[in-house]
């Protein structure tokens, strides 16, 4: 069979991108095996959602419509031999809508790939809960066979961080999720420092600066809220069902709904500038001549506070002025301890 | 022809054919992009097939029987991705996991994750709730707390050197001194932390394992020399989890000292959990006191002046009399 007879050959690929090599930070998109992992998903997905408008699928592969129309007429020209008409790939838009009328045997996506299978179980174990074990062993096998040792050298060269609550309380609260059944948590607010029975119809777990939250209805003050998983003490599971959020919903949520108020601000001496600048939820404002700097936090006056002294005398709250009087109090109450009692 | 669009034919052309396909078969098919006998044709091949095997597609070589030829192979149950057969609740720990790393904005192998959440919708029968709850999960934790650009491409390109084994050169700036250094890292491993990313790795530089912060590395370049072998094996005692898991109290700066910090009653569970596994709990009069091991006193100063007024360090006195040196000239400062 001669190249002659391929569609490619008729209809050609828009010429003329000539394939410079790629600097040291080019986009990631420069690697032709992007495309290729974007189709080899596009097609089953489209297969098992015939009609799915071109919107949602180039939603749901990462790419814009028109990355995802090209990717259309670039499968146009895949086959297989004899290359007769019904050897390609044939998936064509009508009214904006995606149809497949050949697949080829792309009908599913292939295996993992070792490292889509390992940053998925690092996320998995960062998570924790009681199905850990059982998700990454799963994950593993699906992973070709002769690239599992490398799936496993791989995991372990990664570390997403410690599981924030006891395992029994994840796994309860993963399988409260997943049956959209309410929870009876035991909470240790650290507003009124004290522990709280609340019910809760639990959406998700979301993550933040480093916590782990469970964000659901609050029964109690019937608004959704964010609660830090590593204050939930217990978690006992309910008969009670709820419906899940509709889009519109979705839209609207926020993990925290108000910000604490005006944004603190904090001086930083030049010796801790780099170190508290790459720390996640600062903002950088402006920075010295003398290689200090001046950031903003969220996350109220406590905890602007607590950050500023965890940098061992090398800031300082600046404004507003409550949260410096704040700021101020706590360094003279802490200074008294010291100056009381020898230790 | 294209090279992804070889690729593609490659793979189809396996995936239909009843039985092995010969060298020969294939040089026929793909007259333009294997022509000739020679070498260099079959290293072509060869690197396509190990491209393809990268994108989770196993191409396999099977001599031939007396029913089959020899030739090339895709095993279907190979190829395709199974059912994972977990109850929804594992896959809701799967989906809610992986959409929240996604949506920090920052996670080694970002892209392959996205790929593997994508995946994931075939690899369950009935995902339902667990999707809606990552959705939900991705909305939540994706609005903001962008880190700096310059993070995502350390990790992106540390994520290909750990899993190709490639040394980097780093110039690397130090929280102590302003000025940076330059070193080559044989990189084993990325932990979080804080919501940090660090590397640790073996350090030419210091001939030791060292940690090094993502967000304070000023340039890094791989090895791009010899892409396809390894530069080093990571050495057989080191644990990652081991280095993620130390405080900052326990990093390696001085001889161990044995300290002892008062908690303020009621001790919560999460002030208590912030110490450590290693740390030891006394019930004592006046409130609970710790005690921890510590290789870098300084971290465990800040640790406790964080805590704000409700800890106290008490021993040893040199530590003590820093932490009330500190509070003084920042309270000198204030009036």
């Amino acid at each position: 069979m001669t190249a002659g007879k391929r569609r490619g050959a008729a209809a050609p690929l828009p010429a003329g991108k000539a394939r410079a090599a790629p600097p040291p930070a080019a986009p990631p998109r420069a690697d032709p095996r992007d495309r290729l992992r974007r189709v080899l998903f596009l097609v089953p997905y489209a297969v098992r959602h015939p009609g799915c408008p071109v919107r949602d699928l180039a939603r749901r592969c990462g790419c814009s419509e028109k990355e995802l129309l090209e990717d259309l007429d670039f499968l146009l020209n895949v086959g297989s031999p004899p290359f007769a008409p019904d050897d390609f790939l044939d998936l064509y838009v009508e009214g904006d809508r995606v149809h497949v009328a050949l697949h080829q045997s792309f009908s599913r996506p292939p295996r993992f790939t070792e490292s889509e299978a390992a940053a998925l179980a690092a996320a998995a174990q960062a998570l924790g809960g009681e199905g850990r074990e059982r998700a990454v062993k799963a994950l593993r096998d699906s992973v070709p066979r002769d690239r599992r040792a490398t799936f496993d050298e791989l995991s372990g060269r990664i570390y997403a961080g410690a599981p924030p609550a006891p395992d029994s309380v994840l796994g309860r609260l993963q399988r409260a999720i997943a049956e959209r059944r309410a929870v009876r948590l035991s909470y240790h607010s650290a507003s009124r420092d004290a522990e709280t029975d609340r019910v809760v119809h639990p959406f998700t777990l979301a993550q933040r600066f480093g916590h782990w939250y469970l964000y659901g209805h609050d029964r109690e003050r019937g608004r959704p809220l964010a609660f830090r998983l590593d204050r939930v003490r217990g978690c006992q599971p309910l008969a009670e069902r709820f419906d899940p959020p509709s889009e519109a919903e979705l839209s609207r949520m926020r993990l925290f709904s108000q910000s604490s108020g005006e944004p603190v601000r904090i001086r930083i001496a030049p010796g801790a500038t780099a170190w508290a600048v790459a720390r996640p939820g600062i903002k950088l404002v402006r920075r010295g001549e003398d290689g200090g700097a001046v950031v903003e936090v969220g996350a109220g006056e406590e905890w602007a506070t607590r950050f500023a002294l965890s940098l061992g005398g090398q800031a300082e709250v600046i404004a507003p002025a409550a949260a410096r009087r704040h700021f101020a109090e706590r360094v003279r109450r802490t200074l008294a301890r010291y100056e009381e009692r020898s230790g | 022809m294209q090279k992804d669009q070889r690729l593609l034919d490659l793979a189809a052309l396996l995936l239909k054919a009843a039985e092995p396909v010969s060298w020969r078969e294939i040089q026929e098919q793909f007259p333009e992009d294997y022509a000739g006998s020679g070498e260099a044709a079959i290293r072509k091949f060869e690197r396509d097939k190990a491209d393809l095997l990268e994108l989770g597609i196993p191409v396999r070589y099977a001599a031939g029987d007396e029913d089959l030829p020899a030739g090339y192979l895709i095993d279907k149950d190979e190829f395709y991705l199974p059912d994972l057969k977990l109850p929804p609740e594992d896959l809701a720990l799967l989906y809610v996991a992986g959409s929240a790393a996604l949506a920090q904005g920052t996670f080694p192998y970002a892209r392959d994750l996205a790929h593997a959440l994508n995946k994931l919708s075939f690899a369950a029968s009935a995902p339902g709730a667990a999707e809606s709850a990552a959705r939900a999960a991705r909305q939540l934790s994706g609005d903001e707390g962008q880190p700096p650009p310059t993070v995502n491409r350390w990790l992106e390109e540390l994520s290909r050197a750990i899993a190709h084994k490639k040394r980097v050169h780093l110039v690397y700036r130090g929280a102590e001194r302003p000025e940076t250094t330059e070193r080559d890292v044989d990189p084993y491993g990325l932990f979080q932390k804080g919501g940090a990313w660090f590397l640790t790795g073996w350090c030419q530089l210091r001939q030791a394992i060292r940690t090094f912060h993502l967000a304070r590395i000023v340039s890094l370049a791989v090895n791009s020399a010899t892409p396809r072998s390894p530069d080093f094996a990571p050495r057989p005692d080191f644990s990652l989890a081991e280095v993620a898991t130390r405080e900052s109290w326990e990093f390696r700066v001085h001889a161990p000292v044995r300290c002892r910090v008062r908690l303020d009653p009621p001790v919560s569970g999460e002030v208590l959990a912030s110490f450590g596994p290693r740390a030891r709990m006394r019930d004592e009069a006046g409130g609970m006191v710790v005690e921890v091991e510590a290789t870098n006193a300084e971290g465990l100063l800040r640790h406790v002046l964080s805590l704000s007024g409700g800890a106290e360090i008490l021993t040893p006195r040199a530590l003590r009399e820093r932490a009330r040196s500190v509070l003084s000239a920042l309270a000198g400062g204030l009036s």
